[in-house]
């Protein structure tokens, strides 16, 4: 069983909690194990893209440090933690930034034995494990379930540092839900924003950015959406954007967790808004 | 009495250095007194002049004279660039009985005064001796002439190529003119109605494609590709293929019946992906030639040997299921590219929904929708449910100006057609509403303008700001794009979206560029030889330049340009014989152990080994005198014409 | 990074803050067009930068719209002339926070909302509204 060096970062570690208990879960089913980092600290919740705040960096390159120590992958669940690690990594390693990698560097106590490679679980699943491999481990398979993949902003910009996917038109998610038996649908949206921290002190706004992304999914046809962070989760779902509590909203790791056949208890619903439940169950995938 | 013949000592020859100024451009930074003054020391300068403009009359008369006066041997002409004025001085030159080929330039200006400072005399002064030093070298050459095939091989049908054939054909000599598709016309053929006049693209076209069609010195091939060609300008030997065509050109009467009858299904590229297209097909009713070909991977008896329904009821029995490709050998003296452009495949433009929504295609579709002939007998509808759209939204520079997409220019031609197509829509749909998303509205040509107003008068709204996003939301096409004029974000709602996408060069035009080795530019568009002075050659000599395959233009832009290609084909027609640079590469037989490192130097293929003798063979109108054969040969049996290793060392000082 | 346009010390320090050389930028709208805030966000990125073209950098710091940015990106990786909006925003964000000016209050958070909404996205909001 492949362990991985893990980062859950602060929302997954305690308000979202379930979420993190749930992908472990999933992980150990499909084999591999996510082991948590010793005294991680906050990655600092979205990139300071000035050109010279060093300040801002300290925090995730203390991570990096610590987990190069650790070994040459680190995965994260959260599509923002994702997007700052592996946009301070590139920091550090860009040609010609040599100086300001080194006083980086200086300011924490950890040593950086190598450059970490910075990895969503969705990476893990695809390039790591195989989609064939997570196939074979699918025990429930999700009945054709129309689901529309919810990529965020985060996971897949800037392109050129995280070279995740194509940022207009991904389609990790879109493969993981096909192997899991669902059928994602056509969606506009994939990566449009749903407003992000904004629901903090401008929450219409959020509002807004997030019912457009609900429209998108319902005029295809979604009967449920799938996200990857645990913010965009929020946005989306306890908004209530729709109160007549159609399109529920998983994580993907949770339609993962149906379909390789964790328990109710397993999977983590309990913090959603409406009930996810009883739609899975209306499905016949509980 | 005769004197015996002395052995006369080798004397040197007298060397006559002419330093021009440039106006300021060479004397404001070159010391020029200095400079004559170190030039005027050097060994076997017989002479000194200088001069503020030794291009102008009065500037070559003074070298004439010296030339007579001074009795001077050898030229060195102290200036600009070579590519500017080295014909001019050495026809002034020629003109005053010396060999043209013992008149050299020193490039003092965009190698030294235009580039250097501080040290720029210094240079000056080492560019003359260098240059002194070959010249002293310099044999007295005559230029080589070559004959001239007076027939021309135009590629490309479209109105570019149509329009250069006729010219050349016109003024009597026989025109080869080749096309990939299976009948003439290009693009324009596609088009429904062209700005600014609205004439009817048809109608305009088919005159010429019947012309061209019929024209006793045009040699048509279409449903042809050129696989090579060889030689050089004034003798080009073109290997070209003729597919297969499954069709017999001379029994075919072009009745139409097996079209009506075929089951085999294909993309019409012709509209554009609208509609399934026949594997027999003709790209238009009015085709020329009208002979109809077979799509080999469409067919069914072709691929499994079911059907062959054409074959049953041809009333000629023209159709020939085991026809092949087959190769003819044409030879030329001049040759026309016109392959012409196409349209930036749109599902490049990630975040325009092409693929994902139906009603959203790009200008020559909607030019389809728009003809008569298309696939919708010429009424609006749209592709998802055939409705009639009542709001367009009008989409123009969909990657062009875009440095990010790979293609930060303007394409020239979208800004008018999107307006025409706005005003041809509300023609058709009285009701109808058009909305043309810009950025600006680029009118450069004569009624261009007017046009433009004639579309505002229209009630066509003209929004600007560059669309970010079209998506689907039920039964209408989301549009989010800006009014930067009042500063906000705008989201439209239409039935149907029409892209203006990105004129780029055709693909296959940008293969053949390759195959033939003729100039492309980053974007595939073919290289002229002067963007200014020189718009329909390239450097490649014989190959000239007619269309959209130099550069996005419209017809009228086209059409001026073919008819200059022609021209210039005209004018080297004009002459009894080619003269070509005599500066060639020279082979010592004696040397020479047919290594063939020379044959595979060269470029341009004008060396070759000849098995029989082992030596190799310089094809001196081939040559282009670049030396590299020379430099690779290990014996040093290639020598070059007048930069020989002799003249070379002296160059250089090295020994 | 030169830029040729009557610049003002302001208009300097943003461009070296935030990588972005607004002189690239030809007014066409995209970024506005693709933003998800939408009307909320004034002035819209395209006129933002147009204010700093025109030397109005000082209206641009005063203004609610560079306090919208969500940072999603969508902006820059649109621009046909890959100008950075959102780095431009944080940029003015930047300078205002670094005189000690916060735009939000961290004490205006509601109890209720403090136990609901995920972590991050207060420490998110905070970093860039407030000192």
């Amino acid at each position: 069983m492949t362990k991985y060096a893990y980062y859950p970062g602060c929302t997954l570690y305690t308000k979202a909690r379930n979420l993190d208990l749930c992908a472990r879960k999933a992980a150990e089913k499909v084999g591999f194990e996510l082991t948590e980092m010793p005294s991680w600290n906050c990655c600092g919740a979205i990139y300071n893209a000035t050109s010279d705040d060093l300040a801002a960096q300290v925090g995730p390159v203390r991570n990096l440090a610590k987990a190069s120590q650790l070994g040459e992958k680190l995965v994260t669940l959260c599509a923002a933690c994702y997007n700052v690690l592996k946009r301070v990594q590139d920091r550090l390693d860009q040609p010609g930034n040599e100086i300001e990698s080194e006083r980086l560097k200086t300011f924490v106590d950890e040593k950086f034995e190598r450059s970490v490679k910075v990895l969503h679980y969705l990476e893990v699943l695809k390039n790591d494990i195989g989609w064939d491999r997570v196939k074979e481990k699918v025990t429930k398979p999700l009945a054709k379930l129309k689901v529309a993949s919810y990529y965020g902003c985060l996971m897949v910009r800037p392109k050129e540092v995280l070279g995740f996917d194509d940022p207009e038109n991904p389609q990790v998610m879109d493969d993981l839900m096909r192997v899991l038996g669902a059928e994602p649908t056509k969606f506009d949206f994939k990566a449009e924003c749903c407003g992000g921290y904004l629901v903090v002190n401008r929450r219409e706004v959020a509002k807004a950015a997030s019912q457009k992304i609900l429209d998108n999914a319902r005029a295809w046809g979604a009967e449920a959406i799938v996200t990857t962070c645990p913010l965009c989760q929020y946005n989306l779902d306890k908004l209530r954007v729709l109160t007549d509590g159609s399109l529920p909203v998983f994580y993907f790791t949770q339609l993962l967790g149906v379909a390789v056949g964790l328990n109710l208890d397993e999977l983590g619903l309990e913090h959603s808004a409406g009930d996810p439940a009883g739609f899975l169950r209306s499905k016949g995938l509980l | 009495m005769e004197q015996p013949a002395q052995p006369q000592k080798k004397q040197r020859p007298r060397v006559g250095v002419f330093v021009c100024h440039c106006g300021i451009n060479i004397a404001g930074v070159v010391k020029i007194p200095e400079l004559m003054e170190r030039v005027g020391v050097m060994p076997g300068v017989a002479v000194t002049k200088d001069y503020k403009y030794c291009c102008s009359d009065p500037g070559q008369q003074m070298i004439r004279d010296s030339i007579k006066n001074d009795r001077l041997d050898r030229v060195v002409v102290a200036c600009c660039s070579p590519t500017l004025h080295e014909t001019t001085f050495r026809n002034a030159s020629a003109e005053a009985g010396l060999n043209p080929y013992q008149c050299e330039i020193a490039n003092i200006r965009e190698q030294c005064s235009w580039v250097t400072e501080d040290k720029a005399t210094d240079k000056a002064t080492e560019i003359v001796r260098t240059t002194k030093a070959k010249v002293e070298n310099d044999f007295p050459l005559e230029a080589i002439t070559v004959p001239i095939n007076k027939r021309a091989l135009v590629v490309g049908a479209g109105i570019a190529g149509i329009q250069a054939a006729l010219d050349i054909a016109n003024a009597g000599h026989e025109v080869v003119l080749v096309d990939k598709e299976p009948s003439i016309g290009g693009h324009m053929a596609q088009l429904s109605e062209t700005f600014p006049t609205l004439d009817c693209s048809q109608c305009i076209l088919t005159p010429r494609t019947v012309e061209a069609g019929r024209h006793p010195k045009i040699k048509l091939m279409t449903y042809s590709e050129i696989e090579s060609v060889s030689g050089y300008v004034g003798n080009f030997k073109v290997k070209v293929r003729q597919k297969a065509r499954y069709v017999d050109f001379k029994t075919c009467t072009g009745c139409g019946v097996c079209l009506e009858k075929c089951a085999g299904r294909t993309d019409a590229r012709f509209e554009r992906g609208l509609v399934r297209g026949k594997a027999i097909y003709r790209l238009l009713p009015q085709a020329v030639p009208n002979r109809p070909v077979i799509d080999a991977k469409a067919c069914v008896y072709l691929t499994k040997g079911k059907c062959g329904i054409c074959a049953k009821v041809c009333p000629t029995g023209a159709i020939r299921y085991d026809d092949t490709d087959k190769f003819v050998e044409e030879e030329v003296g001049a040759i026309v590219l016109a392959t012409g452009y196409e349209l930036f495949d749109a599902a490049g433009l990630a975040s325009y929904g092409v693929g994902l929504v139906p009603d959203v295609v790009d200008g020559l579709a909607f030019e389809r929708l728009l003809s008569a002939s298309g696939p919708t007998s010429g009424e609006v509808k749209r592709p998802s449910d055939g409705k009639v759209p009542k709001k367009i939204v009008f989409v123009q520079c969909a990657g062009s100006r875009d440095s990010t997409a790979g293609m930060p220019y303007c394409s020239k031609i979208c800004c008018m057609y999107t307006a025409k197509q706005a005003i041809l829509y509300k023609h058709r749909v009285h009701d109808g509403e058009a909305t043309i998303c810009y950025i600006d509205v680029r009118t450069p040509g004569k009624g261009f303008e007017e046009f433009y107003k004639r579309a505002t008068d229209d009630g066509i709204q003209y929004l600007r700001g560059k669309v970010s996003k079209i998506f689907r939301q039920g039964d209408k096409v989301v549009v989010w794009t800006s009014d930067t004029l009042a500063g906000r974000k705008v989201e439209l709602e239409a039935d149907m979206v029409v892209l203006a996408t990105a004129v780029v060069a055709s693909p296959d035009g940008v293969a053949l560029a390759r195959k033939l080795k003729t100039q492309i530019d980053s974007h595939g568009f073919m290289t002229e030889a002067h963007p200014k002075l020189r718009p329909v050659e390239t450097l490649t000599a014989g190959f000239f330049l007619a269309g959209c395959g130099q550069g996005p233009k419209d017809i009228p832009e086209t059409v001026a340009q073919a008819s200059a290609a022609a021209a210039k084909v005209l004018a080297m027609f004009g002459n009894t014989r080619l003269t070509h640079s005599p500066t060639t590469a020279e082979v010592e037989e004696d040397i020479c152990v047919g290594c063939g490192y020379c044959e595979r130097t060269c470029a341009y293929e004008a060396v070759k080994v000849d098995p029989a003798t082992k030596k190799a063979v310089v094809n001196a109108a081939l040559c282009e005198g670049c030396g590299a054969c020379a430099v690779a040969c290990p014996s040093g049996a290639m020598t070059h014409k007048n930069a020989t290793k002799k003249a070379i060392f002296q160059m250089t000082d090295l020994f | 990074m030169a830029t040729s346009h009557p610049s003002s010390e302001l208009l300097e320090q943003l461009q070296t803050l935030s990588g972005q050389n607004v002189s690239d930028c030809y007014q066409c709208g995209c970024c506005t067009s693709g933003c998800p805030i939408g009307e909320a966000m004034d002035p819209p990125p395209s006129k933002a930068i147009r204010l700093l073209q025109l030397g109005k950098a000082q209206e641009l710091l005063d203004s609610e719209g560079i306090w919208m940015c969500a940072s999603c990106l969508v902006c820059g990786t649109r621009c046909p002339r890959a100008v950075d909006y959102a780095r431009i925003a944080e940029a003015c964000r930047a300078l205002i926070l670094r005189s000690k000016q916060s735009r939000v209050d961290p004490d205006t958070v509601t109890v209720p909302e403090l136990e609901e909404i995920p972590q991050q996205a207060f420490i998110a909001a905070f970093r860039k509204s407030s000192v």
